[in-house]
């Protein structure tokens, strides 16, 4: 086993639970404030921040990997479906649901192909399987590419928080547009919802889908 | 539009929002599409950067690849390569993490406005950086610096991107390459890319008849199945014959370089000649830049001698429409 610096794991590992709690509190906020659009991506990062998190430090790894592949597969067939609905209703055009799907099937495959890690025990004990076969590297390059451009073009989009909501729905803020730092629902309601604009503001959501994108890449590369 | 819409997610119609409208509407800005694919690719070198190898010390860390650039060189050039290798062999964790670090602010200050001219000044002083301590000068000195292994070197043409990309609020035409420098400049940059190309395809070792054979071998076993079998193919079609072949590249290479000064339909044609033969390239023998065996920090130039095809394509009002 090559020797790597473990802080760099625990750094991913702590950078992913972060971007899962930050899920969770907008999850939260969204069904307080039943702000609908996006909490289907909240869960996501949720389940995928806590997940990874287990695999950069196998010591912060629970559940039998059983679970996970369910939830993922879940999360995939989900975000599938919503891509196409999203094309049916809006015509061709590159839904944010697909990113979201490509990235369960992602975390799907880190369980169907697990590896090893350095901060801990094998990620394969996590696996039914002790025998599992590598993950195919073309299909991993391929994916890390698709997450670091995702990243990319995410930051530089002018329609902020659409990586959460889509460019269709009107919660986000384009930067030509009006330039608040929270939604329009954050700005519309005082009380509760006032104080969820920072919560939600678009540009916090963006950021964890960048960090959420950087983390699997790296995960994946690992992988190769 | 009602609070209830935007709580349901309801699109508003255009006309409700004439911000969203506007930003629909716009022209896509083809320099700011290329400006953040160059940025994804010096992103996906920072991940690359940060593989467990490349913070490991000896022959078979990133110190054992910089010192492998030195072989070739001229003395004091292979002197230089040699002591930066050492220190990152002495310090493999406190001289790989600023690496990764450098690549990370190119790839997200490329992004954003304020910061773009300061990350593409930093890519360019960094790609110089790389090529001369990281890839031995692209084995220029060495005779090794044939465009089929990835000659010049692949960082010079993140260089030479920085440069073409540079932002400017001219327009995408004639082509994106010319919005910055101008036409006259950008045509003799590419004329100068593809002259290299053609020599560096003819010169030195590259144009032995094993050249190209020895290339594709040299690939790590880690890769997978199906990129051996198009080696085992490409070695048994045509990979034996690397002296026809070098020329063979020579040639195409010099009819890209002329292309640009041909109508627009004859220019599309060379550079889509230039796009398949490095698209090829990649493939068949730099096997995808060894991204696929692990342990290397890019995926190699022919990628970037592709984007940088791309922003010599020939663009009018009437295609835009």
């Amino acid at each position: 086993m090559i020797p790597s610096p473990s802080w760099l794991y625990y750094l991913f590992g702590a950078l992913v639970l972060v971007v899962a709690a930050y899920g969770v509190v907008l999850l939260i906020f969204s069904v307080t404030a039943q702000r609908l659009p996006g909490w289907d991506v909240d869960v996501s990062h949720a389940f995928m921040g806590v997940s990874m998190s287990g695999m950069f430090v196998t010591q912060w790894a629970f559940g039998p990997s059983a679970m996970w592949e369910l939830i993922f597969s879940a999360l995939l067939i989900w975000f599938s479906v919503r891509s196409v609905q999203s094309i049916q209703r809006w015509g061709p055009h590159l839904t944010h649901f697909l990113i979201h799907a490509v990235m369960s099937l992602a975390m799907l495959l880190m369980y169907w192909f697990p590896m090893q890690t350095v901060t801990g025990t094998s990620m394969a004990s996590m696996s039914m399987s002790s025998t599992a076969a590598r993950l195919d590297p073309g299909l991993a390059f391929l994916l890390v590419a698709t997450l670091c451009a995702s990243a990319i073009f995410t930051l530089a989009s002018p329609h902020k928080g659409a990586s959460h909501h889509g460019t269709h729905s009107q919660l986000y803020v384009t930067s030509s547009g009006s330039s608040g730092s929270g939604t329009m629902a954050g700005r519309a309601e005082g009380g509760f919802i006032s104080a969820g604009v920072l919560i939600s503001a678009p540009w916090l959501e963006d950021a964890s889908h960048v960090v959420m994108c950087v983390a699997m890449a790296f995960m994946l590369v690992l992988m190769i | 539009m009602t609070l209830a819409e935007v709580q349901q997610g309801i699109p508003p119609s255009a006309t409700s929002n004439p911000g969203m409208a506007d930003s629909h509407d716009r022209p896509r800005d083809l320099q700011r599409t290329f400006q953040m694919v160059l940025a994804t690719v010096w992103l996906l070198d920072a991940v690359l950067q940060l593989q467990p190898i490349m913070f490991t010390p000896g022959p078979n860390g990133l110190s054992g690849m910089l010192s492998r650039g030195a072989e070739g060189n001229p003395g004091w050039i292979a002197h230089t390569i040699t002591w930066n290798a050492s220190i990152v062999d002495h310090h493999p964790v406190l001289s790989n993490a600023p690496f990764a670090l450098i690549e990370f602010l190119i790839a997200f200050g490329i992004v954003w406005t304020r910061t773009r001219k300061a990350a593409l000044t930093l890519s360019i002083l960094w790609s110089l950086g790389v090529w001369w301590f990281g890839e031995g000068l692209g084995g220029i000195f060495s005779g090794k610096a044939t465009p089929f292994g990835g000659g010049p070197g692949g960082v010079l043409f993140y260089a030479v991107l920085a440069v073409l990309l540079w932002p400017s609020a001219r327009s995408d035409e004639p082509f994106v390459a010319a919005r910055t420098v101008g036409v006259r400049t950008a045509k003799i940059i590419w004329v100068a890319v593809w002259v290299v190309l053609a020599a560096l395809s003819v010169v030195g070792g590259g144009r032995s008849p094993q050249a190209l054979h020895d290339l594709v071998a040299r690939s790590n076993p880690g890769e997978p199945g199906w990129l051996t079998h198009i080696d085992r193919f490409g070695d048994a079609l045509f990979l034996h014959d690397g002296t026809a072949l070098a020329i063979l590249l020579a040639v195409v290479c010099l009819v890209v370089a002329v292309g640009v000064f041909l109508p627009p339909l004859v220019a599309k044609a060379t550079i889509f000649l230039a796009i398949v033969a490095f698209g090829l390239i990649w493939v068949v023998v730099q096997d995808i830049g060894g991204v696929l065996a692990g342990g290397v920090t890019d995926p190699n130039a022919a990628p970037l001698v592709i984007l940088l095809a791309l922003i010599y394509w020939p663009i009018s009002s009437l295609d835009e429409r």
